[in-house]
């Protein structure tokens, strides 16, 4: 009896002690915390096979949607830290997520894996608003309180906090309005009716519709918009000067550093594989490759900056 | 626009362009029949196979994907009570109770020429007036959309079999389930008790397949003597007789106008549409007095509507590249794939392509009929099983489907409780298309009443002045409200 009872044990421990040698022995699901089809859900589709590729197994995309991404974040964090189950949080679901809503995760939670994408935000108005500059729009709002209004995609989506760093960075935040819609398409459609006047969201937008930029969240001009202000040009000051969707992959916390780097590296190889790198051409996805080291450093620093930006929002 | 179509047909009418399109179709019915995968997910799983292919014909696979699971959800609402998707749980009010009469097979011809019709409707619309349609719709801002919602709850009373008080508090409930989770202004989270999966509200497949479904299984589980009888009696589609359109023409177009109207309409949808244009027919059609007991009528108001909408959400995406809705969305990001950029352009930019995409659509829903006949037929065997089996595998069924779209385990709790909640509330004569409509259009109605409220500075006055569409659908609403009071203020007079 005690014989099987040893054996018994030893073959239960056998899993909690991951070996890193011959790492992975399993699929390896790397969960969307957001709806299929959508931004994230495609990227990831395309990243799964030359993740695999490059890992020598397997992988495969699962969604699991809700609560602006908090759903997945919540279920993977206090996870078994394997390497098995890794999650591709935004800068919202890691970091501005967990600072507004009463979530079972923080900053501790996670051991961050590499970061992949990550793009500057800008601030739009309509092609045929009358504003041309930022300038025009300060001038507009001090000279008629209350009238105008920005919008986005949702309380506390990268929407929102880009039109907030914008106009609590320029001082008029407090005479304008806020109207989230339910998702960026809404949105759009109510600045193209005029019920809102300004959204701000990544530079892919510029491609789908008539839209005029007025200022860049980056530390220097956009190539594709050389004449468009950085937000330190216009004035406005850190931490608010700056601001990027980026995305990456984090596992829960405590994982074994040899798998963390196993993956770290299968990442970057993936990452610069030709059908990868093709696709981030073709959809103008702003790639952006951090190791593990790296990428913890970036994701505790974005941590504490957008806390100033999360209480200038009033969330 | 149209003289691009004979060059776009080229394009379709090829080995490639039709197998695309058969297979597609046949898959997205299928799909859209298995409770839980739904349009979305069903096009989201079938993206990845397109990145091969040629653009025509990968868009053209999505298309005939999204245009045949809305139809296929109305099989499995219509043969076993189990809505496939949320948009379908107008037909089963209908369809179930015909089919328990044994008309199943004529149910599903009804539905079937119902949804071939909205489809084509919506087609031709979208061909020939996509950027005009685009243009007005971007008349309907939040307090637009707000009055069109409360008419679209006034259908709570004309759904509300028996007691219209009982049908009210079916609907309250469904409302209120709808505001628990992450409130849509501030992002706080709302009535959750601490709970953290109920952070994103309760969803909305699990509660409408637990009220639906579930509680129909609890039901007949309750009530089952003899398990000999199969639960219902089908051997495929009953096509109607053209006599028997007699009098429904009428209803027919005014639901595919709904539908398309309605599917033009950013932050709406196909079950929005299915309900409102079933509450419409039920209010002013020549039978409504046998509706929800298996009334055709019924039927083609759902499903012609909900097809509908399929054209209508192009309108917007194709017109003003901004899709309306998550599946629209996918689209435009297959496009973005195949290297052509989606945005205000696309059409001018892109003639033949998007004639091949319009004419494409066109020819999909001509080929509903044809396919839904083949693919009911092969479910016809399935439904001959006892009825005790049959109850088992459609609790499983829906077990699956609930579970497959999030993987939450939590979910299937929900359904749990829906059905149990169901079977409760249906035994007490609560009708439960009220609780559906109230968690369908809770949520648009909040937002677009708070968004309005915050354009006008808190005055719900201001709702009215300057916005006549607002205030021509709400004193709409009042009227249909009303209406059972005025009725039973003359029965009082008449006695």
């Amino acid at each position: 009896m005690l014989k099987y009872s040893i054996a018994a044990l030893a073959l239960a421990a056998c899993p909690a002690t991951v070996s890193a040698e011959g790492f992975p022995e399993r699929p390896i699901n790397l969960v969307v915390p957001f709806n299929a089809g959508g931004g994230t859900d495609l990227l990831l589709r395309a990243f799964a096979p030359h993740m695999a590729e490059a890992l020598g197994g397997n992988a495969f995309v699962s969604n699991m949607a809700g609560g602006s991404g908090t759903i997945a974040a919540g279920a993977l964090a206090g996870q078994k830290p394997d390497g098995y189950q890794l999650g591709y949080w935004s800068v919202t679901v890691a970091t501005v997520q967990p600072q507004i809503k009463d979530v079972p995760y923080g900053v501790d939670s996670w051991t961050p894996i590499c970061s992949v994408a990550a793009s500057p935000t800008v601030l739009f108005t309509q092609a045929d608003s009358p504003f041309q500059t930022i300038e025009d729009v300060v001038a507009a709002v001090k000279a008629d309180p209350g009238k105008y209004i920005y919008g986005s995609s949702g309380p506390g989506a990268i929407t929102h906090l880009t039109a907030v760093a914008a106009f609590s960075g320029l001082g008029v935040i407090d005479d304008m309005k806020h109207l989230p819609f339910q998702g960026s398409g809404p949105a759009l459609q109510a600045m193209a009716a005029g019920t809102i006047q300004f959204f701000g969201d990544t530079e892919l937008l510029m491609a789908s519709g008539d839209f005029r930029p007025l200022v860049v969240f980056n530390s220097e001009r956009l190539e594709s918009m050389p004449d468009v202000p950085t937000a330190t040009e216009v004035g406005i000051s850190a931490p608010l000067n700056e601001l990027y969707l980026w995305g990456g992959f984090f596992g829960p916390a405590g994982m074994d550093p040899e798998i963390t780097a196993t993956l770290s590296k299968a990442c970057e190889a993936a990452m610069n594989s030709d059908g990868f790198q093709k696709f981030a051409a073709d959809t103008s996805t702003v790639l952006d490759y951090r190791n593990a080291a790296d990428f913890d450093a970036f994701f505790r620093a974005q941590y504490e900056a957008n806390s100033t930006l999360i209480e200038a929002a009033g969330l | 626009m149209i003289q691009s179509i004979p060059e776009a047909l080229s394009l379709i009418l090829t080995f490639e362009g039709m197998l695309v399109l058969t297979l597609g179709t046949m898959l997205g019915i299928i799909l859209g029949a298995l409770p839980g995968i739904g349009s979305t997910v069903a096009v989201a799983m079938i993206l990845p196979f397109t990145l091969t292919m040629s653009q025509a014909p990968a868009i053209l696979l999505l298309l005939a994907i999204y245009a045949g699971s809305v139809y296929g959800g109305s099989i499995s609402a219509i043969l076993i009570n189990t809505p496939g998707t949320p948009q379908s749980a107008a037909t089963c009010l209908d369809g179930y109770p015909m089919a328990q009469r044994g008309e199943a097979g004529k149910a599903l011809g009804w539905s079937t020429i119902a949804s071939v019709c909205g489809g084509l409707f919506s087609a031709v619309v979208l061909i020939f007036a996509a950027p005009q349609l685009a243009a007005f719709a971007l008349n309907f801002g939040p307090i637009e959309t707000f009055a069109l919602i409360l008419l679209g709850l006034t259908c709570i009373v004309s759904v509300s079999e028996g007691s219209l008080i009982k049908g009210l508090i079916a609907g309250f409930i469904g409302i209120f389930l709808s505001t628990v989770g992450g409130d849509p202004i501030t992002g706080e989270a709302r009535f959750t008790f601490g709970q953290f999966q109920l952070i994103a509200g309760f969803n909305l497949l699990a509660v409408v397949i637990g009220v639906f479904a579930l509680s129909e299984v609890l039901i007949r589980a309750a009530a089952l003597r003899d398990g000999d009888t199969p639960l219902v009696d089908f051997d495929g589609i009953v096509l109607p007789k053209l006599r028997e359109w007699k009098g429904r023409i009428k209803g027919l177009v005014k639901s595919v106008l709904i539908g398309t109207g309605i599917g033009i309409l950013p932050g709406t949808g196909a079950a929005t549409a299915a309900f409102i244009s079933y509450a419409e027919a039920r209010r002013s059609a020549p039978t409504r007095d046998n509706f929800g007991k298996g009334e055709p009528d019924g039927l083609i108001a759902s499903e012609s509507a909900n097809n509908a909408v399929t054209g209508g959400a192009l309108v917007p995406t194709m017109a003003l590249g901004i899709p309306g809705d998550a599946i629209t969305a996918v689209m435009l990001a297959t496009l973005t794939l195949h290297g052509v950029t989606p945005g205000i352009r696309l059409m001018t930019e892109n003639p033949v392509l998007m004639a091949a995409i319009f004419s494409g659509f066109f020819v999909i829903n001509l080929m509903l009929l044809p396919l839904g006949m083949l693919v009911s037929r092969m479910a016809a065997p399935i439904l001959r099983i006892k009825e005790a089996y049959m109850l088992v595998m459609i609790t499983l069924l829906c077990t699956v489907g609930v579970y497959f779209v999030r993987g939450i385990p939590f979910d299937l709790l929900v359904m749990a409780g829906a059905g149990i909640l169901g079977f409760t509330l249906r035994r007490q004569g609560y009708p439960m298309a009220p609780l559906v409509i109230g968690m369908v259009l809770g949520p648009t109605l909040e937002i677009s009443l708070r968004q309005g409220l915050i354009i006008t500075d808190g005055s719900f006055a201001a709702f009215f002045v300057g916005h006549p569409i607002a205030a021509v659908l709400v004193a709409a609403a009042f009227g249909i409200l009303s209406l059972p009071f005025v009725r039973m203020l003359k029965n009082r007079k008449a006695s």
